[in-house]
């Protein structure tokens, strides 16, 4: 790893001036988890490292009944995994957290700097997707706040503007009647990046489903929604049989991926089988 | 007071300065003045150097030395074929070969410099399967030959007549993939020059004399010029025996600078540059009896060592013919081909080419007893040789535990029960068991006529001991089953011994840690060596105290008369007494022990002082509509003849039944026109805790006539079951029956789709019939 300027700003303001000064030269590190690896590989030589850890409005979770949660930048995958707050009340949220990549980098990156990433083979923008959060963006200019869909461009792409850190991600307090799940699925038990990530989040009312988000990720390129089988499943009751052909619908609607990991064929077949047990997983029915 | 600690569970001896981080790795060693390598690796499979220009990496300050192909000796090197150059020259048949090397005043400026040397390359066809290597037209990677690197053809018996006779005949091919170790701690050495010029090395080696024999030939220097010490080693598993161009890279950029160079491989580089398993294609046709008795044995092996053919000739030698000295056979015929590609040399890895054919032999006997309507368990029993018999290669077997591991197995798992339930469930996921047996060799008279260890054992004037040895510990436990045998002799406490890491200005000529044999040669040179010392002090302690040698015993460090307790001195005193005398001189004494066993004519004798064995049964989980295979429990049991230390034996066969995971389930590398895409952690999945059932093993204690209070070795045998336990319990859940490795979610997959076809076609089919 080459010698570089390690800054440590105390403030969002601070940190977007140097930012704003430094240009393409700095990176903004975090948990580090992976610019470290891009940095020992020289994928990336930068000649400063900008650290937020210092940064006290990056750090925190907190919830408001009526605001919702708000997850600080710097939270550790670990932090929102063992959240009480979490834990009540965005209990996949906090499942999830607990399943990504290895304890290692739970235990050393951050839910802020995995967004920033956009790695496509992860967990948390799409659990994040379905539950509708935001991401809250500061600089020296002031805050924007941006969906997932809005922040996610492309894999390895964002919308944040170089003079830009994620200050928070907020989550909706969720309403009375809701119930969700998200499945982390691995091609084998040894992996470390998810084949798919499949989070549903509906409203319920027996086994009946009220209303449906469906978001898939990690077999494409950003999480994407899936709009039709949300539709199909909106106000029906799960049976075994719709749980089927929502999956159905998710498979045939996605774009999926052909790499190393797995083939588009094979990630499609997949994602049918996870949607189909997640789907028939969070309404009490067998999975197999 | 009994001191010793043989059979009892005993943390090794140099644990603690690793938990510690006071280990010292040979990346790690830091000498004054001290550079740093780099290696410039080819990109391509198969390419001509048309030109190569290192002057703006020279001129980049800090850089101290560019060394390529015209700056090496001419010397080629290698196992048998001496084929490959340290920097490649003119031309470079593999992606990752080593064609240039930096020593600069850092590692970043080396790295740097990389990126300055410039090379034209003029891409050649490369040859990237075997199929492609044997083609009669296809040109030979090495100059002037074809592309077979050895071949072994033998038949004893009458092959044609013995399946003639057989009830059933099944023949089936299997694939067996490449592994890489895996080791913790990648390839390292610092190499300087000390004060007289000779060559001093600190490397990660299983073998510090083989280690200083290759530097020798390789820089064209006399081994007495060159000292190689180990450094810790952080694993090895058969790569760092003599097939890595590390040592030898470090060493070339010391001669050339005259400064000390560290060159430690990152991760990616260790990719590259370590040679993985073999990757072998075996067609094997057994006969069998309808009592399950093997009449025929006929075993076809093609098997790729890539572009450089290093210990792969061995390594197949053994695929070939090591499993027909499991069973008694009376007619076997085999054939086995090496064949040289364009992709990364493959060599030795844990277990020595055992794993493929075991695989292919373990599926085979599953398939057969279910042909038969038998029991496994049943078949291997009935072939299965006996103490006392000579196999078909001339083995003398003088234990085996075969039986037994399988019995521990079977209990274990429930073998019996889960077998009468055939009911796997009509849901998703099914269930099955699968067992596999194997043996493995102690030691092995094959690098030439000596399969010997000395052990030298100093008592210092404390009473506390030294022990040299030339035997490598790579994290197997070397040192500390050395401790534990020369601490038993002497009756001392096992933190009383040290054991010196091996050095080879100092360290007696050692083979090194290979084909599992320092536990029998190195024990019971160690054996041997603490009852001289102990005579030693006797000797002096019997003039002393005036009573009889013979009469004399130690206890809680003294040396006393048996028969007058109050006769004693301390065994200090004796020590010191040792010198301190006309005459005298520091109690050192060496022993040697020298297996009793003969250079194989071709693939006939007995070449192994004693044989360990190992079954393994596993419960899966296997779902059908994800193809993933869960391992829900696996059972090991090691035949290792005398366990001195049962929580190391625990730790070998655990961390075989892992690394047998990682090969039949996760593991894979991926080359793209003989480039390595994988080389990562991310991306190359070694099992992790997610992903392995809580371990269990158990031990046979087979007590062997020729093994140190009757051990064997303990440390390979408990991989080779591993892979074929794994794919007969699959085929025991859903009928799919895999023969390539690794058993892939998409190859199971397939393997369902295709028998629902066939039941499909069948039940289609009979209306119309």
């Amino acid at each position: 790893m080459r010698d570089f300027d390690f800054l440590e700003p105390a403030s969002v303001a601070e940190a977007s001036r140097m930012l704003a000064d430094l240009g393409e030269d700095c990176r903004v590190m975090a948990g580090g988890t992976a610019l470290m690896l891009a940095m020992r590989q020289r994928m990336l030589v930068p000649s400063h490292i900008i650290s937020v850890a210092r940064i006290e409005a990056l750090r925190g979770i907190r919830f408001d009944p009526v605001e919702g949660l708000r997850i600080g930048a710097l939270a550790r995958h670990t932090d929102v995994a063992d959240s009480a707050v979490v834990k009540q009340h965005y209990p996949m949220l906090a499942a999830m957290a607990a399943q990504v990549a290895n304890p290692q980098v739970r235990n050393q990156g951050t839910l802020g700097g995995n967004l920033c990433y956009a790695d496509p083979s992860t967990d948390p923008p799409t659990c994040l997707m379905s539950l509708d959060a935001r991401v809250v963006l500061g600089s020296a200019r002031g805050e924007r706040v941006l969906s997932i869909e809005e922040f996610l461009v492309d894999y390895y792409v964002t919308a944040i503007e170089p003079d830009e850190i994620v200050v928070e991600i907020r989550v909706p307090a969720p309403p009375a009647d809701f119930s969700g799940l998200y499945t982390r699925f691995l091609r084998t038990a040894a992996e470390h990046r998810p084949l798919i990530g499949l989070s549903l989040a509906t409203r319920r009312s027996g086994s009946t489903c009220r209303e449906a988000v469906l978001a898939v990720g990690a077999s494409t390129p950003i999480p994407c929604r899936v709009p039709r089988a949300e539709q199909f499943l909106a106000g029906k009751t799960i049976t075994p049989e719709v749980a089927a052909e929502a999956a159905s619908i998710v498979a045939a609607d996605i774009q999926p991926v052909s790499d190393a990991r797995g083939s588009a064929e094979f990630r499609r077949d997949m994602v049918r089988v996870v949607a189909r047990r997640t789907i028939a997983g969070l309404y009490g029915l067998a999975t197999d | 007071m009994n001191a010793s600690t043989l059979g009892k569970d005993t943390p090794q001896v140099n644990a603690r300065a690793k938990v510690l981080g006071r280990a010292q790795y040979a990346g790690d060693v830091k000498v004054a003045g001290m550079l740093h390598g780099k290696v410039l690796r080819s990109p391509y499979p198969h390419a001509r150097i048309v030109r190569i220009d290192v002057s703006a990496a020279l001129a980049l300050p800090g850089v101290k030395a560019v060394l390529t192909g015209a700056d090496a000796p001419r010397a080629m090197w290698g196992v048998h074929h001496k084929e490959r150059r340290i920097l490649a020259e003119g031309v470079v048949r593999f992606a990752g070969e080593e064609v240039a090397a930096v020593a600069a005043t850092t590692e970043e400026i080396a790295r740097d410099a990389l990126d300055l040397i410039e090379i034209e390359y003029e891409e050649l066809p490369a040859i990237l399967t075997t199929e492609e290597a044997l083609d009669e037209e296809a040109p030979g990677v090495h100059p002037g030959r074809n592309n077979v690197s050895h071949e072994i053809q033998f038949h004893l018996g009458d092959v044609d007549a013995g399946f003639a006779q057989a009830d059933l005949v099944y023949e089936a091919t299997y694939d067996c993939h490449s592994q890489y170790p895996g080791y913790l701690e990648p390839m390292a050495t610092v190499a300087t020059l000390d004060p007289e010029g000779r060559l001093q090395v600190w490397t990660s080696t299983q073998s510090v004399y083989q280690a200083r024999m290759r530097l020798a030939a390789a820089l064209e220097m006399p081994v007495s010029r060159i000292r190689v010490m180990q450094a810790t080693t952080g694993g090895g598993f058969g790569g760092k025996i003599v097939e890595d161009a590390n040592s030898l890279i470090a060493g070339l950029l010391t001669v050339r600078t005259g400064k000390p160079v560290r060159l430690v491989n990152n991760r990616l580089e260790d990719f590259l540059a370590c040679c993985s398993s073999v990757p072998e294609r075996v067609t094997l046709k057994l006969g069998m009896t309808k009592d399950g008795v093997i009449v025929a044995k006929d075993v076809r092996i093609i098997a790729e060592c890539g572009a450089y053919s290093g210990l792969s000739a061995e390594v197949m030698h053994v695929t070939a013919m090591r499993s027909d000295n499991m069973h008694r056979l009376k007619n076997v015929r085999s054939h086995a081909t090496l064949v040289y590609t364009n992709n990364p040399p493959h060599g030795a890895f844990r277990g020595f080419g055992g794993s493929q054919m075991q695989f292919a032999l373990n599926s085979h006997l599953h398939m057969m007893a279910e042909k038969l309507g038998l029991d496994p368990i049943e078949v291997h029993k009935r072939n299965a040789h006996e103490a006392g018999d000579t196999s078909i290669h001339g083995w003398k077997i003088g234990s085996t535990g075969l039986r037994e591991c399988m019995d521990q197995c079977a209990e274990a798992i429930q073998w019996q029960a889960k077998r009468a339930n055939r009911d796997r469930g009509t849901g998703a996921k099914r269930r099955g068991v699968g067992m596999a047996a194997a043996m493995h060799v102690s030691g092995n008279r094959t690098i030439g006529n000596w399969d010997g260890s000395t052990v030298v054992v100093k008592v210092n004037e404390d009473g506390r001991v030294v022990i040299h040895s030339g035997e490598c510990d790579m994290g197997q436990g070397a040192m500390t089953m050395l401790a534990q045998v020369v601490a038993h002799e002497l009756n001392i406490p096992l933190d009383h011994v040290y054991v010196a890491p091996p050095d080879t200005d100092v360290s007696p000529y050692a083979i090194g840690t290979l084909a599992s044999r320092v536990t029998i040669a190195a024990g019971n040179a160690a054996i041997l060596a603490g009852r001289k010392a102990r005579q030693a002090l006797f000797d002096v302690a019997a003039t002393k105290l005036e009573v009889p040698a013979d009469d004399l015993e130690i206890v809680d460090g003294f040396i006393r008369s048996r028969n007058a307790p109050d006769k004693r001195a301390t065994i200090a005193e004796i020590a010191k007494l040792h010198i301190w005398r006309h005459d005298g001189e520091g109690l050192q004494v060496s022993a040697t022990w020298d297996a009793k066993t003969v250079m194989h004519g071709d693939v006939h004798g007995n070449i192994a002082p004693a044989h360990s064995y190992a079954a393994q049964a596993v419960e899966v989980e296997v779902d059908t509509e994800t193809g993933r295979v869960t391992v829900l429990d696996s059972y090991v049991s090691d035949d290792c003849g005398k366990a001195f230390n049962p929580l190391a034996v625990h730790g070998q066969s655990n961390g075989a039944a892992a690394q047998a995971m990682g090969w039949a389930l996760y593991e894979q590398l991926q080359l793209e026109n003989g480039r390595l895409a994988n080389g990562n952690f991310a991306d190359y999945n070694m099992p992790t805790a997610d992903s392995i059932p809580l371990l269990r093993s158990g031990i046979v204690e087979s007590n062997d006539p020729n093994g140190p209070y009757g051990a064997k070795g303990a440390s390979e045998t408990a991989i080779l079951p591993g892979a074929p336990a794994i794919a007969n319990a699959v085929y025991d859940a859903v009928g799919v029956r895999i023969t390539d490795l690794p058993i892939t979610p998409e190859k199971v997959l397939a393997g369902l789709r295709a028998l629902r076809q066939s039941r499909e076609q069948e039940q289609g089919g009979s209306p119309h019939a």
